[in-house]
């Protein structure tokens, strides 16, 4: 198990990387997928089967292809070549390095040893765990997903105003 | 009433707004803010009705805070500024209209304005939501709704690149403070094993905790609202889209945005000051934040040219303030001291009356004077001597001159840093405020002791609807700087 969570850890970060690096637009687009698929082995790997089918089918599948499309039918030329920034590389560098740190630092002492997480409750035989989610988002959780109705609602109507080549 | 309807009525009436404007066929569409402007003042009443729950306990609950003085008075915050950003709408539809529609036959000449007043009325929702949200995810929902508003708002002018520019700065920014929060908020999940801030509360409390993962936590969630709130060293974004968003949203960026931050900032930092293990370290954080904001924000202002841009270096100067209320919590032995909340607060309040005022005269003279330099305000009095007065009354109290609710705001901050012993502070607030009597002062002295550029000598005319609410403003800006009792009445 600790050779397949390294293998695919690797995958997502690779093309993850991958996205940053490639010039071509296409490329940068596969990147992310490949960076996809082993966020959802990753998922899958902690027994949270719905969110790696949701990962692969809603992120991989539908909205990598749409990115594609839209790559395409635009035509988005190739990224020029630039001269290496140096300066935002080595901000950026630094960043990283003490944010990595600070999160080394942190799980050393003790990190992850907090009071213990709320048990799983193991779903009902025949309720699987689509139906247990469904459940809780709209059972428990229905007020925040009233609010992200808003929330779309508002997202929708920018994107006409925004986007729209004449307005009527 | 139960309390939970307000937003919900709000939320109806922005899709009453885009209905209307969908099949109505207006033929002015400024109706629709005057539409908007009216429902917002019944609900503003209505706050005063509303009944808390015998017992708050699951279902809504769970998610959404008991109405207590705290959350009202911050609902209200919402719904005031929401309907004096309306009342500037109105004024500044004409800059809408150019830089959003462009004329063609058969196309409605007012069109995508009826969108620019739907829009905020979601993002007050939003608002009030979050004055209210007392569990992770409610904040996390809230907070994006208001966001997400907000990105759209501020790149509105689609045909103005300035507009765009700040949009897109805004968007990237926002979307990676975001993720700091959403890590932040798995840390405290981790570290305490709930999403309810009551139970947060207990368990950080406890002596087991783990300090290190809670201060991680802490850390991350004070990036994402340092962000939001406009602290330094997270601020950069502030004068780029303060100046390129059209004025009324600039004015509620800089007021909505800024008393939301803070109320999330009041619930999510009350649990770790409350802790016993924590408080001493977080203190210092906190401290280190608000003299930064305080120093970089005031004295960035003085040599600004432009006036949305020194309005910007303003409200992270007053930001700084708020933090610093925040930051010193009084001493045991201090008899009769303020609570942070009161104070933070009340100067929230002054704040939002001195800056909306600002910005109303800022847009109700945008058709009037293009130019959004200092010097184009030059002999304002001369031409209008009502607009003059009132940005003389805004500026008084952004500087913190007695008699002005922005005195008082400071006063009590003042005051806080003193119980609690803070000197650096202190003395950074010290430069701070001396930093603002100038650049505030400065605009006041251009508008009355020097002459109108040549060939700009016209009076300017304010509409009765302005005019009525810049009237309102100052008679209550003067009032809390009278009167302050009335307000902080409220708390206690």
């Amino acid at each position: 198990m600790t050779f397949l969570f390294y293998l695919f850890a690797a995958l997502a970060l690779f093309g993850g990387i991958g996205v940053v690096v490639c010039r071509n637009p296409v490329s940068a687009a596969f990147s992310m997928v490949l960076s996809f698929l082993g966020l959802a082995s990753l998922f899958i790997q902690l027994d949270a089967y719905l969110v790696g089918t949701l990962q692969i089918l809603v992120y991989a599948g539908a909205i990598m292809v749409l990115f594609l499309f839209i790559i395409m039918l635009l035509d988005v030329p190739e990224e020029e070549k630039r001269r290496f920034p140096f300066i935002s590389f080595a901000g950026a560098g630094a960043v990283v390095t003490a944010f990595l740190v600070l999160v080394v630092l942190v799980l050393n002492r003790g990190g992850t040893a907090g009071r213990p997480l709320p048990a799983i409750v193991p779903s009902e035989p025949g309720h699987s765990d689509v139906h247990r989610i469904g459940e809780l988002l709209f059972g428990t959780y229905w007020f925040p997903v009233q609010i992200v109705g808003v929330l779309l609602l508002a997202a929708t109507v920018g994107v006409v105003v925004l986007s729209k080549k004449e307005l009527k | 009433m139960p309390v939970y309807y307000l937003e919900f009525i709000v939320v109806a009436l922005g899709l009453v707004l885009l209905m209307v404007d969908a099949f109505a066929k207006l033929e002015d569409k400024r109706s629709l803010a005057r539409l908007g402007i009216l429902g917002l003042a019944i609900v503003f009443c209505l706050l005063f009705i509303v009944k808390a729950p015998e017992a708050a306990v699951g279902g809504i609950w769970r998610f959404y805070a008991a109405p207590d003085s705290l959350s009202l008075f911050f609902k209200g915050l919402a719904l005031l500024s929401t309907i004096l950003v309306l009342i500037m709408a109105i004024d500044y539809a004409p800059i809408v209209i150019a830089q959003t529609a462009n004329p063609e036959d058969g196309a409605h000449p007012q069109a995508g304005l009826g969108e620019f007043f739907a829009l905020p009325l979601f993002a007050c929702a939003g608002l009030m939501w979050m004055s209210s949200a007392n569990h992770l995810v409610s904040i996390f929902v809230s907070l994006e709704t208001v966001s997400i508003t907000f990105y759209i708002l501020v790149a509105y002018l689609r045909r103005n690149v300035g507009s765009l520019e700040a949009g897109v700065k805004y968007l990237i920014l926002g979307a990676l403070s975001t993720g700091f929060l959403v890590y932040g908020f798995a840390w405290l999940f981790g570290v305490t094993g709930s999403m309810e801030l009551p139970a947060i509360t207990e368990a950080l409390g406890k002596d087991g905790i783990n300090t290190t993962a809670a201060l991680f936590a802490f850390a991350l969630i004070l990036i994402a609202l340092a962000f939001k709130l406009g602290a330094a060293p997270f601020h950069l974004w502030i004068p780029d889209v303060y100046q390129g968003a059209p004025t009324p949203v600039t004015a509620f960026l800089s007021v909505g945005s800024k008393a939301a931050a803070t109320i999330v900032t009041l619930r999510l930092v009350s649990p770790f000051l409350a802790s016993a293990p924590l408080v001493g370290k977080i203190t210092a954080v906190l401290i280190v934040v608000a003299i930064l904001t305080l120093l970089v924000g005031n004295l960035a202002a003085l040599p600004q040219k432009n006036f949305k841009r020194l309005l910007a270096y303003s409200s992270i100067g007053h930001s700084g303030f708020l933090l610093m209320a925040l930051a010193s919590a009084p001493r045991a032995s201090v008899a009769n001291a303020m609570s942070p909340t009161t104070v933070v607060a009340f100067y929230l309040g002054a704040y939002l009356l001195m800056t909306l005022l600002a910005f109303l005269v800022l847009s109700s003279l945008r058709v009037a004077i293009p130019g959004e330099e200092i010097d184009s305000y030059r002999g304002l009095a001369k031409r209008s001597p009502f607009h003059a007065a009132a940005l003389l009354v805004a500026m008084a109290s952004l500087a913190g001159i007695p008699l002005t609710a922005g005195f008082f705001g400071k006063f009590f901050a003042f005051k806080m840093a003193i119980d609690a012993g803070q000197w650096w502070l202190l003395a950074a607030a010290l430069v701070a405020a001396a930093a603002g009597f100038y650049y505030y002062l400065k605009i006041a002295v251009s508008m009355y002791f020097s002459e109108p550029a040549k060939g700009e000598e016209g009076a300017i005319r304010v509409s009765p609807l302005t005019g009525f609410a810049m009237v309102v403003l100052m008679i209550l800006i003067v009032a809390a700087g009278v009167a302050p009792g009335v307000i902080v009445g409220l708390f206690s």
